[in-house]
């Protein structure tokens, strides 16, 4: 008798969250799977005919959902891991002794904590066509570019944006992650005589195993839902020619330009699905290592 | 061993029991009948108007109409709710919910997705009751808001575009302001020197379309594109084709570091360009010594003038209580009275056609804007048209950019996307 008081009291405490996930989370959720089926209208729902699977199947024969999905991938495959390779170097040097290591830590996270849209205008000013990258590039007799126009550079220059913005957060990740290793394993080694390399490459790396498959995992779903920084360059049009358009951007644009909600909610839930899948295969591999 | 599960069934019997409340809820009020309910006899109704917020210049001259509406009908009150923001993506939602206003601001471009769905109420019917004359207003503009033999808004005001000129530039060089593409072409040459390009225009539709159609084309006929006319690529071979890739006399915005040519203009870095008359206050902000004249588009030789109309009216909703009171409303807003207050402020250009006299008469140099009128096509593109605009758009960059070969190939382009 007193467990069950005690196990409703229980139930009636988690119940607010409860029913806030389920009305504002799960349930949208399941709503916007139910209309990836339907010719959806937001302006009468009443009118909204069930197409069956025709959303997803015209996704694959979209041209432009193709190039969104190719820019996604490039984009994805080119900043994570220039973006692990950087922040463990980076973790490394600002873990070691050296002189105002506090410094560039915060200096290192600054970007992190500074929002997308002004890094985005800032990376604007500096990408310019007389703007400060080509003025050094003049100054060095190279060939300049007009970065955000151009449709070759477009999509790399948001790369580095992206790769400059984020590095500080992963770099914090592996602090934590380097202070965990005890200092035994390095007494050890010294006293088996290892050189610093054989140190990084048998104890460190290692160790920080499963910190690289939690930064591996975010980061690939960050970049495959990446949005921000190509509307605000764009000017919310994805050019030039598609060349910055990502899957999350062309959703929106389904989504909220065209009021095609059906076809954008087949979308989200085509980049779920490869997002999932990702993340299953790096587990079954990570796993496997460490078996 | 046995788990107790009846606590577990309550919680969640009581949160189905609260979700379906609240659908049924939703449900009901759905379903409620909006029976119109005229006003009765000294009661006092609110009507609410919804809108953009735009720049306090205009809202003044919203206030100053509301106010004059109000002393004639005593017993409306009149509320504006501007929207911050997208604002059809707050105002779909608020239509879905049959929560919107009594009647509000919409743009011609996204109208026929409402129209056409039939969200917003026709007010043919109305017009007739309280002796509207749609022939006043100009007809591109009535036009813009008809779908399917039925209108469903009174154009509010317009814009059209023309050739804005630097007086110092064309004046040093001894050159008059051009009037056909030839002129356009030499004058733009004459004035490229120092840093400065003749004659900017972004790659975009909304901007080359007017040229498009001098020479014969067009981009789009009853809910299709036409892109691929044969007759379209003329006016894009010589835009962005001759004059700015190869000849470099004129120059897109964004090769110049700025958004848009309002602001190249602003800036001194070009000497023409083609806008609205919303670069007058643009221009009065950001420049205001520069001396500049306006003078309708140049038409290409052996065409006919052509040019765009981008119009905003009063459309009527489909839930609002009080529909005769709210159409009186937009009637006034719209109508001549109304109007003649957007005159006196000189901002947007009145749809009213003898208002439309009164303001080229007050503001001369704005007379190019009012006489293109008569001859624009309004900005609207059926239900294809964020569509059609990107895919228009995209054609001009891709010429620019060189990703095209030339304009039939862009337009081939263009005309794909289209289709698929």
């Amino acid at each position: 008798m007193r467990l069950r008081g005690d196990l409703l009291t229980a139930y009636l405490f988690v119940l607010p969250v409860v029913v806030s996930l389920a009305v504002f989370l799960v349930g949208p959720i399941f709503y916007a799977f139910w209309i990836s089926f339907f010719r959806f209208s937001f302006l009468s729902p009443e009118q909204s005919t069930f197409v069956g699977l025709a959303n997803y199947i015209r996704l694959f024969h979209d041209p432009r959902f193709l190039k969104a999905l190719a820019n996604t991938s490039f984009y994805a495959l080119g900043v994570v891991p220039v973006q692990i390779a950087v922040a463990f170097l980076l973790a490394l040097i600002v873990d070691g002794q050296i002189k105002g290591k506090t410094f560039f830590r915060v200096v290192y996270f600054l970007p992190t904590v500074t929002s997308t849209v002004a890094v985005s205008v800032m990376f604007m000013y500096l990408f310019k066509n007389d703007g400060i990258v080509n003025m050094v590039l003049e100054r060095l007799a190279l060939p300049t570019v007009d970065w955000f126009h151009n449709v070759r550079f477009a999509l790399p220059a948001t790369m580095v944006m992206a790769i400059w913005t984020t590095v500080g957060q992963l770099i914090v990740i592996y602090l934590a992650g380097l202070q965990d290793i005890p200092d035994e394993l390095y007494a050890a080694a010294d006293i088996d005589g290892a050189s610093p390399w054989q140190k990084l490459r048998y104890i460190t790396w290692p160790m920080l195993r499963n910190t690289t498959f939690f930064i591996l995992i975010m980061s690939l779903i960050g970049t495959f839902q990446v949005f921000d920084q190509m509307y605000v360059i764009s000017k919310g049009e994805g050019g030039p020619q598609d060349a910055t358009l990502t899957v999350v951007f062309y959703l929106y644009r389904t989504a909220f330009k065209e009021f095609n909600m059906g076809y954008a909610a087949a979308m989200a839930f085509v980049l779920f699905v490869i997002i999932f899948v990702l993340t299953l295969i790096q587990r079954r591999l990570f796993r496997e290592e460490t078996a | 061993m046995r788990v107790d599960l009846r606590p577990f069934v309550t919680v969640w019997v009581a949160f189905v029991l609260v979700l379906s409340l609240a659908g049924c809820g939703a449900q009901r009020g759905a379903n409620k009948q909006q029976a119109a309910q005229p006003a009765k006899e000294g009661e006092t109704i609110t009507l609410r108007v919804g809108g953009w917020a735009s720049s306090p210049e205009e809202q003044a001259i919203l206030d100053a109409q509301i106010a004059e509406f109000k002393k004639n009908h005593p017993n409306i009150d009149v509320k504006f709710e501007p929207v911050v923001g997208d604002y059809l993506q707050k105002l779909q939602p608020m239509i879905a919910s049959k929560t919107e206003p009594d009647i509000f601001y919409l743009d011609a471009y996204a109208a026929p997705a409402f129209m056409d769905k039939g969200v917003i109420e026709p007010i043919d019917e109305y017009v007739k009751k309280n002796n509207v004359n749609l022939g006043d207003y100009e007809d591109s503009a009535v036009k813009a808001f008809q779908w399917k033999g039925k209108t469903y808004g009174l154009p509010k005001d317009y814009s059209t575009l023309a050739l804005f000129y630097n007086k110092d530039m064309l004046d040093k060089a001894g050159v008059k302001p051009p009037t056909n593409w030839t002129e356009l072409k030499e004058t733009a040459k004459k004035l490229t020197k120092n840093g400065v390009v003749g004659f900017s225009m972004s790659a975009e539709l909304p901007r080359y379309q007017p040229f498009v159609m001098q020479t014969g084309g067009s981009v789009y006929d009853g809910e299709k594109a036409t892109f691929d006319r044969p007759e379209n690529a003329l006016a894009l071979d010589f835009f962005y084709g001759q004059m700015m890739r190869e000849a470099k006399i004129a120059a897109d915005p964004k090769t110049l570091g700025v958004d848009w040519s309002g602001d190249a203009f602003a800036d001194g870095k070009t000497a023409m360009v083609v806008e609205g008359p919303w670069l007058i206050p643009h221009l009065a902000k950001k420049a205001p010594t520069l001396a500049y004249g306006i003078v309708e588009l140049p038409v290409a030789e052996g065409g006919k003038p052509a040019n765009m109309m981008f119009t905003v009216a009063y459309v009527l909703s489909k839930h609002s209580k009080h529909k005769a009171e709210a159409f009186q409303l937009m009637a006034y807003l719209a109508g001549e009275a109304g109007q003649r207050v957007v005159v006196e402020r000189g901002l947007a250009l009145p749809t009213n056609k003898t208002l439309g006299q009164d303001f080229a008469d007050r503001y001369s140099e704005r007379k190019p804007f009012v006489d293109a009128a008569a001859y624009a096509t309004p900005f609207q593109y059926g239900t294809i048209g964020v569509k059609l605009v990107d895919a228009g758009n995209k054609a001009a960059e891709a010429l620019l950019l060189g990703t095209q070969p030339n304009a039939a190939e862009a337009l081939k382009a263009a005309q794909k996307q289209m289709e698929e």
